[in-house]
């Protein structure tokens, strides 16, 4: 409700700079003269934009819309998309896929939406991406990470609606196997999600590490169901195999649960190699604090400390001044759509489905999480986060990445058509 | 073989005792009020924002989380059910799930508002923080605690209930409305009274669990008055013994489950369920 008020602030506000950046000619607003040469954008731009709002993590949502709002009022203040104000629209989409459906619906039949965005759960994406290409409305995913989405329904299935601008499984599962292949470590055993991001993970990085480093052992699963908040049988599981590495996606809350109970059974003592692909997102890194061990391998689909650009740097200082919070990497996702949306809707000269797909396919975009590519056959964002070593800084309250290791995007993306010889890691063409 | 036996028994047992102290409550106010509470996890929940707004106030103590918190909750408690549930109880059971249902909502977003909608996490309790070697394998103190505060609560029910004045009228309102109002007993009182302790048991739980679980969530309520629901339909509703080994049954299911038989660990507890609802849907220890 607040939130209409807002866009109505906005709006004024964003009128105002506007006309005064229009009458100074400013660099960074495009020129009148592209207005004029794009009449048949009507505005407003409007985006729905679906996330968790309710539940255990809600926290997800907020940091969501943190990273939109932000960029909807940088982009208004500015002058708005191709010279049309923007309203944007957040509706909370649980983690259940039937809300989602009938959120994007909702945002296309009776809001009128032109964009959709967000989508948190593996899940929800792959039941919604047939359906955004019946809308026939650009989705561009923030969060859902399995490759599935990308791969099959954009690539296979040809639903070219369909974008994601944050990292996928490639991500979680080959990168870690690339950092995993130079570890001391022969053994590995897994706590994973008993879903579809947790399955494909896990494979992903036993198929990975498995031809990187022949001889490797996968010891134990365990897989623990979503809203997990006791994972002592887990552990004991993990304990009782005794394995030389542990490899875990469990993220947000349930981590923090994680850390704290295996902590409390003593298994970072037993474990030397700890691997988190998700670990290094700030409502874990907050949650726990000094709690987090030391030496924990973290990563995440994007680190507020990486890259090392002005442009992070700035987006990073505006998001503390805003929220006081540092940007989770779902806030950076959100926050650089906009921004995609901006760049493609101007380069096409058109708000139109079609013309805006062509535009995204292939394109380039310089982002907070650094310089990204739509690639053009899945529309899979190809872009860098680093994997790193958890150590204390007196500068922060909580752990951070220490020791970087940066793996190229094209050594560890699958790359298309994602099926026989060459389309999987590790490619022949790397070193 | 042993060391993973002993751990997954104690894993199961102190996640039983969590579920213990929400079902307690929550079968106690069905025993007593015919209400069937959907709203009882949120009390849980209240209880952990509480305790943990106190410890935060109090400089980090615990213990005064643990008793201030669960009795703001039994206020909230209070609340609900003098003003809200008193106009549902000659209404038909879909009413008071529709009530209730819509008071978990309200919660959800009341501790959203005044606490933020991200996890917070919680610290360790000083003096149970440590961890003790059984059978060669490290397990928390705090853990210990929960499993001994369980069977206590448990003992104190009975205690209440079947040796004091107060559990006889409890009892004889429950068994009879009519015959305890007419004999002079106030039963609108005795309702609110055994709401508030139904409230203050989950929120008991709730405060107990911020250092166990080590994070406070929205929805925290909900995750828990599943599992408790179960344990009341196992048990049989309005049962506080059927409630105790019903909470046992379903966290060693659990944990065994999870342990031995990853892939059927969610389905044990449900079908036990099932099977329960299907030949004795009374529950096990149902009365009458």
């Amino acid at each position: 409700m607040d939130q209409h008020e807002t866009t109505r602030r906005d709006f004024l506000k964003a009128g105002l700079v506007t006309a005064a950046a229009t009458a100074l000619g400013s660099g960074i607003v495009k020129p009148v003269g592209l207005w004029a040469a794009t009449p048949n954008i009507k505005g407003p731009i409007k985006i729905g934009y679906l996330t968790v709002l309710s539940g255990t993590l809600a926290g997800y949502g907020e940091f969501h819309k943190m990273g939109a709002l932000m960029g909807v009022e940088e982009i208004n203040a500015a002058g708005g998309i191709a010279g049309n104000k923007v309203e944007l629209e957040i509706r909370d989409s649980t983690l259940a896929a039937p809300a989602c459906i009938q959120n994007a619906r909702y945002f296309v039949d009776s809001w009128g939406a032109d964009f959709l965005a967000g989508v948190d759960s593996s899940g929800q994406a792959l039941a919604l991406a047939p359906v955004v290409g019946e809308l026939d409305r650009v989705l561009m995913v923030t969060h859902a990470a399995t490759e599935k989405l990308t791969e099959d329904e954009v690539f296979k299935k040809g639903i070219k609606q369909v974008f994601r601008i944050c990292t996928p499984t490639y991500q979680d599962g080959n990168a870690a196997a690339f950092v995993a292949k130079d570890l001391p470590v022969n053994t590995w055993a897994t706590i994973n999600p008993k879903y579809e991001y947790g399955y494909t993970t896990w494979n992903m990085f036993k198929d990975t590490l498995g031809k990187l480093k022949p001889g490797v052992k996968f010891t134990a699963e365990s897989w623990a169901p979503f809203g997990t908040t006791d994972f002592r049988p887990h552990i004991n599981t993990i304990m009782d195999a005794k394995p030389e590495g542990l490899y875990s996606v469990v993220w947000a809350g349930e981590l923090i649960t994680l850390v704290k109970q295996a902590k409390q059974a003593g298994l970072f003592d037993k474990i030397k190699h700890v691997m988190f692909p998700v670990g290094a997102a700030m409502d874990v890194l907050e949650g726990l604090g000094p709690e987090m061990p030391d030496n924990i391998w973290i990563s995440g689909r994007y680190f507020f400390l990486y890259p090392d650009s002005d442009r992070n740097k700035e987006f990073v200082a505006r998001f503390h001044k805003r929220w006081n919070h540092y940007p989770a990497y779902v806030s950076e996702t959100a926050y650089s759509t906009m921004y995609a949306f901006k760049k493609a809707v101007e380069a096409a000269g058109s708000k139109e489905t079609g013309k805006v797909v062509d535009a995204l396919a292939g394109m380039e975009l310089d982002s907070p999480a650094g310089h990204r590519v739509f690639r053009k056959e899945d529309h899979q964002a190809m872009y860098e986060v680093p994997w790193g070593l958890t150590k204390a800084d007196p500068k922060y309250p909580f752990k951070i990445m220490g020791k970087q290791i940066v793996i190229p995007a094209k050594e560890f993306f699958n790359r298309p058509p994602f099926e026989g010889p060459g389309t999987h890691p590790p490619f022949k063409d790397s070193k | 073989m042993l060391q993973s036996l002993v751990h997954v028994c104690l894993a199961g047992i102190s996640a039983g005792m969590f579920i213990w102290l929400v079902a307690s409550g929550l079968t106690l106010v069905f025993g007593v009020l015919r209400v069937l509470n959907f709203a009882h996890g949120s009390f849980y929940m209240l209880g952990a924002y509480l305790c943990f707004a106190v410890l935060k106030a109090m400089g980090g103590n615990f213990w005064l989380g643990l008793l201030l918190g669960p009795l703001v909750v039994s206020m909230v408690g209070y609340v609900m059910e003098r003003y809200l549930l008193r106009l549902v109880y000659h209404l038909e059971l879909p009413y008071q799930l529709l009530l209730t249902f819509a008071m978990v909502l309200i919660f959800d977003d009341l501790v959203k508002m005044i606490w933020g909608a991200g996890s917070i996490g919680s610290p360790a309790v000083p003096g149970l923080s440590g961890s003790v070697s059984i059978a060669g394998r490290e397990f928390p103190v705090y853990n210990l605690f929960i499993i001994a505060v369980g069977p206590l609560v448990a003992l104190g029910l009975y205690g209440l209930l079947e040796k004091t004045w107060w559990g006889r009228i409890v009892r004889a309102s429950a068994s009879d409305r009519e015959m305890a109002l007419s004999i002079g007993v106030n039963v609108p009182l005795l309702y609110s009274g055994v709401f508030m302790f139904g409230a203050w048991l989950s929120a008991v739980g709730g405060a107990l669990a911020v250092p166990y679980v080590g994070l406070l969530t929205t929805g925290m309520g909900e995750a828990i008055i599943i599992s408790a629901f179960i344990v009341v339909v196992i048990g049989g509703l309005g049962s506080l013994k059927g409630a105790f080994l019903g909470s046992l049954i379903v966290g060693l299911l659990s944990s065994f489950g999870t342990r031995f038989m990853p892939m059927l660990d969610m389905f044990l507890t449900f079908g036990l369920m099932a099977a329960v609802l299907l030949w004795r849907p009374q529950g096990f220890f149902a009365e009458g």
